[in-house]
């Protein structure tokens, strides 16, 4: 910031958030001067959403302060953010797509016919709307339905929106992860316009050349922690990457020593029905800790979710200890030996008003029947079983899920599969909203497992994590298989370039 | 990593222990989620001390009774809140099943002329077909359509009230009352199963008593319970764990149907006399009853005991309010203020504080 | 897909989704308690309003006879014998309490327990 030709917009300064138990924040100082686009970086986790929520008033600050134009500004909401001129276009857009774009472009601030009339005015928002567009150069028409348009013109209605809010700061969160080359094209000249109107900018994103090519200043976090900000012309590429993940390895991860064995899951030309997920094939071993990388909506989750058979197949085949396998569904794929912890645990992988023990003994019901009736007995003791062996904290068995701890609920979880007794286990992100010490523990469990002679498949965000526990990594890009590598001779570089291969 | 095992302390030692503000936060959160049962705790006691003959054993009794009649539409209701669902056909189910149980035990047979007095066993199947019926359609199209249970049941409810209208028609019958069932029928229901004083307990409520074993077994027994459960709680975690969604709520409507048809099959000999409003505004005493006695429609929680709680209480302050000659139409409003602040009550106890 | 940050501890911050009829429900503890408690007025006002105004009417429809004045009762009151009505070309055949001339209502016996009425019931005189 020595070069400060340009006027301070925003300060942020010394922001901390703490959630229980760990600082999701420490100390993180960002600076966005008018005129200019400020890329914030930093791997998943690094606290970046965090910091922009603590800005919109989603999260409350515990410490730091923030300037606006030199005043300090505590926002409630987003609303209040919005009406002073700090806009956001989210990463998922939240528009009503059953309205047509003016519809959403004024929402909660629709143009009356006259003060004091009850009546909104179609012509106003219609005007209102096309001087925005042609401002920006936007060819929409202002009457179509939000659904029948594609994703990137959408984002170009958010956009003009908080145009319309005539805001000074505007925050793109990951605006090109779902647009085709054109389009990112046009959005950078609509960024390149605003940024000469004297707009500052926030530009978050995973895509090296995208922020070199776009950004002014480059901020670097990573684990919550404040890294870096330099000049994007200072920077190169592997600057950035090590500068971002450029963290010692202590003993995080327990010490590997898991055998694997002959070939048992082989997946041939898996495509999804819904999905951009296309003809990926892959081997897993007995014994074998398989991670897959890839960035978000690569089509990591929709992997896992083909296989298990809760998303429709396209095409492909799954072949299981050389036999055929269909997995049609959930309940077929369990009975096969497959098990899946679903990557939304609060969504679809708990059920949060429901005790320990009817969490535990919801896949695995039949093994518990005595006659025509289920047998408390058979059930606490399976429950206790569980709460031992993942060393699972809880006051008793019969403790609403929902009140024990995010690494508590998953060991959980991780339980209730294991009384299915199955032989390939998918993990979708299970360390996700977990603290460190308890991620160890997972890190052990999936590791005796393996030692069990179990196939273990696991997703991750977080390379370290990939690196440190998997055997073999599948880099996952754009709905496609980029790569291979072994997790012993590879590094974080490799992986995060074959995950931009189809990006 | 050590499992702890001992017991939480006794909510008397957990208050005392607290700071002043936190005590009186616990105190007034106890007093707002249990605010329905003192309230009907004050009613009680103020409608027995105007009327003391309101709990004597006669109408004590009569209380009983009226709560086993109740019973088992709501532990029907019940099963359908539990999966964040619930029935508004129920009412016009025990109508039907009403008309028919009747229909099959007429001495002289208006509705099918010539028809001798059916076996009971016979009258308790088709009610039970006809109850299962019904809640196949409206598991079916809620869990096939995901359309929302009010309106499926809503179209079912009326589907239902046509069929008994076209149904009351039939033979000679003319849309008339039907009584003068056989005497066997009404024995087998309403007869002495013992005497409390000089008041005799009807034998339904033995009956009910069964019912509602039976149910609690269903629902905490069962592999199918347990997915009920597990449905009404997070019908996507259900999915994914390998639970047949679509088979279960399907069942869990079916059970509710032949609760439905044993509603009406004992209401049919108990009022001796049926016609086709038979059974109508059943089902907002029982979603009444199920939402005072905990059964919650954010889904997944709620006991057959409960249930039972919820209609017992229901019925001493309606049978109270009775005996103080409060207008019938009154109650009605009343019955409704009831089920909204109920429904508020019972929606705090699962909001988060922010 | 939403980036959520790893290390937060998300089960403390906000409570799973809301399911059933209540999903969505956005609205604070204290507003509710408010809404609890207007609603538990209202339900005293109303039965208090409801004990103040007790009696039940019972009314009776002579069906072309000649009018009988109603009565207000209370609960478990026999029903006081009125003046028989009188029609012509009729004799009166006693109060039911359905059209169906089914139930007849007996004065001495039968006791009021909520609003109703009676029908009168006639014999065509020969």
């Amino acid at each position: 910031m020595e070069k400060n030709q340009e006027p301070v917009l925003l300060r942020m300064e010394g922001i901390v958030k703490e959630f229980p138990g760990v600082k999701a924040l420490d100390g993180v100082n960002l600076t966005v001067r008018a005129g200019t686009v400020h890329a914030l970086m930093g791997e998943n986790g690094a606290g970046k959403s965090t910091l922009m929520k603590c800005l919109f008033g989603v999260y409350k600050k515990d410490a730091g302060k923030i300037f606006l134009n030199g005043e300090e500004v505590n926002f409630k909401n987003s609303k209040e953010a919005l009406e002073n001129g700090v806009a956001m276009v989210h990463q998922e857009l939240n528009q009503a797509l059953k309205r047509n774009v003016m519809d959403n472009m004024w929402l909660g601030r629709f143009p009356m016919v006259a003060k004091g009339l009850p009546f909104t005015s179609e012509k106003k928002m219609y005007d209102a709307t096309m001087a925005v567009f042609d401002e920006l150069g936007i060819q929409v028409n202002p009457k179509t339905i939000m659904s029948t348009m594609p994703v990137s013109q959408r984002q170009m209605v958010e956009i003009a929106k908080a145009v319309s809010y005539n805001s000074k700061i505007i925050v793109f969160d990951e605006p090109t992860s779902s647009l085709t080359e054109n389009e990112v094209e046009h959005l950078f000249k609509i960024i390149n316009m605003l940024r000469s109107r004297g707009c500052g900018i926030i530009y978050i994103s995973h895509k090296m050349e995208e922020i070199l090519r776009i950004s002014d200043d480059i901020t670097i976090m990573r684990d919550g922690q404040w890294i870096a900000t330099k000049s994007a012309k200072e920077l190169t590429m592997d600057e950035i990457i090590r500068l971002m993940v450029g963290r010692e390895l202590t003993n995080r991860y327990p010490h590997k020593d898991n055998v694997v064995g002959e070939e048992l899951l082989r997946v041939e030309g898996l495509s999804g029905m819904y999905s951009h997920l296309r003809d990926v094939s892959f081997t897993a071993r007995k014994g074998e800790i398989l991670g897959i990388a890839g960035l978000d909506a690569s089509g990591r989750t929709e992997l896992l979710e083909n296989i298990f058979g809760v998303a429709t197949r396209k095409s492909g085949k799954i072949f299981l200890g050389g036999k055929q396998v269909l997995n049609r569904s959930a309940t077929e794929s369990i009975k096969n030996g497959f098990a899946l912890l679903t990557e939304e645990r609060r969504a679809n992988g708990i059920f949060g008003i429901l005790n320990i023990r009817e969490n535990t003994v919801i896949s695995s019901l039949k093994s518990y029947l005595q006659g025509l009736l289920l047998s408390d007995k058979k059930m606490s003791d399976a429950t206790e079983w569980s709460i031992d062996a993942m060393h699972i904290k809880t006051p008793s068995q019969y403790t609403q899920i929902r009140s024990l701890s995010g690494g508590n609920q998953q060991k959980v979880i991780l339980g209730r599969w294991l009384k299915t007794n199955p032989t390939v286990l998918l993990l979708d992100e299970p360390t996700r909203g977990i603290d460190v010490g308890a991620k160890y523990e997972i890190y052990q469990l999936i590791l005796n497992l393996a030692k069990e002679g179990k196939t273990v498949i696991m997703v991750s965000s977080e390379m370290p994590e990939l690196l440190g526990v998997c055997d073999r990594i599948l880099v996952m890009s754009g709905g496609r298989l980029a790569g291979e590598v072994d997790a012993k001779n590879t590094s974080q570089e490799e992986i995060m370039t074959l995950a931009a291969k189809y990006a | 990593m050590t499992k702890l095992k001992d017991k939480k302390p006794s909510k008397l030692e957990a208050l005392k222990a607290m700071s002043p503000k936190d005590r009186n936060r616990a105190i007034g959160d106890m007093l707002m989620n249990n605010a329905m049962f003192i309230i009907i705790a004050i009613a009680v006691v103020g409608i027995w001390i105007a009327e003391p003959t309101f709990l004597s054993i006669p109408s004590i009794v009569n209380i009983i009774n009226l709560t086993a009649a109740k019973l088992p539409i709501a532990l029907g209701v019940g099963g359908c809140i539990i999966l964040a669902g619930t029935d508004i056909s129920a009412g016009r189910v025990v109508g039907l099943s009403a008309c028919i149980a009747a229909g099959l035990q007429l001495t002289t047979n208006k509705l099918f002329p010539g028809l001798p007095v059916m076996p009971i066993p016979v009258a308790i199947l088709a009610v039970l077909v006809v109850g299962a019926c019904v809640g196949f359609v409206n598991g079916f199209f809620m869990a096939k359509f995901k359309l929302h249970p009010f309106i499926v049941t809503l179209s079912t409810q009326l589907i239902v009230y046509g069929i008994i209208l076209i149904y009351m028609q039939l033979g000679t019958n003319s849309g008339q009352t039907l009584s003068g069932m056989s005497e066997a029928y009404r024995n087998f229901v309403t007869g002495k199963l013992f005497t409390v004083g000089n008041t005799a307990v009807p034998r339904y409520v033995l009956y009910s008593a069964i019912i509602a074993v039976v149910v609690w077994v269903i629902w905490n027994k069962t592999t199918f319970g347990k997915n009920m459960y597990a449905v009404g709680s997070n019908e996507d975690a259900a999915n994914v764990s390998g639970v047949n969604v679509l088979k279960t709520i399907i069942m869990v409507f079916m059970l509710a149907g032949m609760l439905y048809g044993l509603t009406g099959f004992m209401d049919a000999a108990r009022i001796a006399s049926v016609n086709a409003n038979t059974g109508l505004n059943y089902e907002s005493d029982a979603i009444a009853a199920c939402v005072i006695g905990g059964i919650s429609f954010v889904g997944g929680i709620g006991k057959v005991s409960g249930a039972i709680i919820g209609v017992l209480l229901l019925q001493l302050i309606f049978v109270g309010l009775n005996y103080l000659s409060v207008d019938q139409n009154l109650l009605y409003i009343v019955k409704g203020v009831i089920i909204l602040v109920a429904c508020s009550i019972d929606m705090r106890k699962y909001l988060v504080r922010k | 897909m939403e980036e959520l940050t790893p290390k937060e501890n998300p089960d403390q911050k906000s409570p799973p989704p809301m399911r059933g009829l209540y999903r969505n429900v956005k609205i604070s503890v204290k507003t509710l308690d408010k809404i609890i408690i207007g609603g538990i007025i209202v339900l005293v006002v109303l039965i208090l309003y409801g004990i103040a105004n007790n009696g039940y009417t019972v009314t009776f429809d002579s069906r072309g006879g000649t009018d009988v004045p109603s009565q207000e009762l209370m609960y478990g009151d026999l029903v006081e014998e009125p003046d028989p009505p009188t029609r012509e070309g009729y004799t009166f055949a006693g109060w039911y309490s359905d059209e169906n001339f089914r139930y007849q209502w007996d004065m001495d016996t039968n006791q009021v327990s909520q609003s109703m009425t009676l029908y009168a019931a006639w014999e065509e005189t020969p």
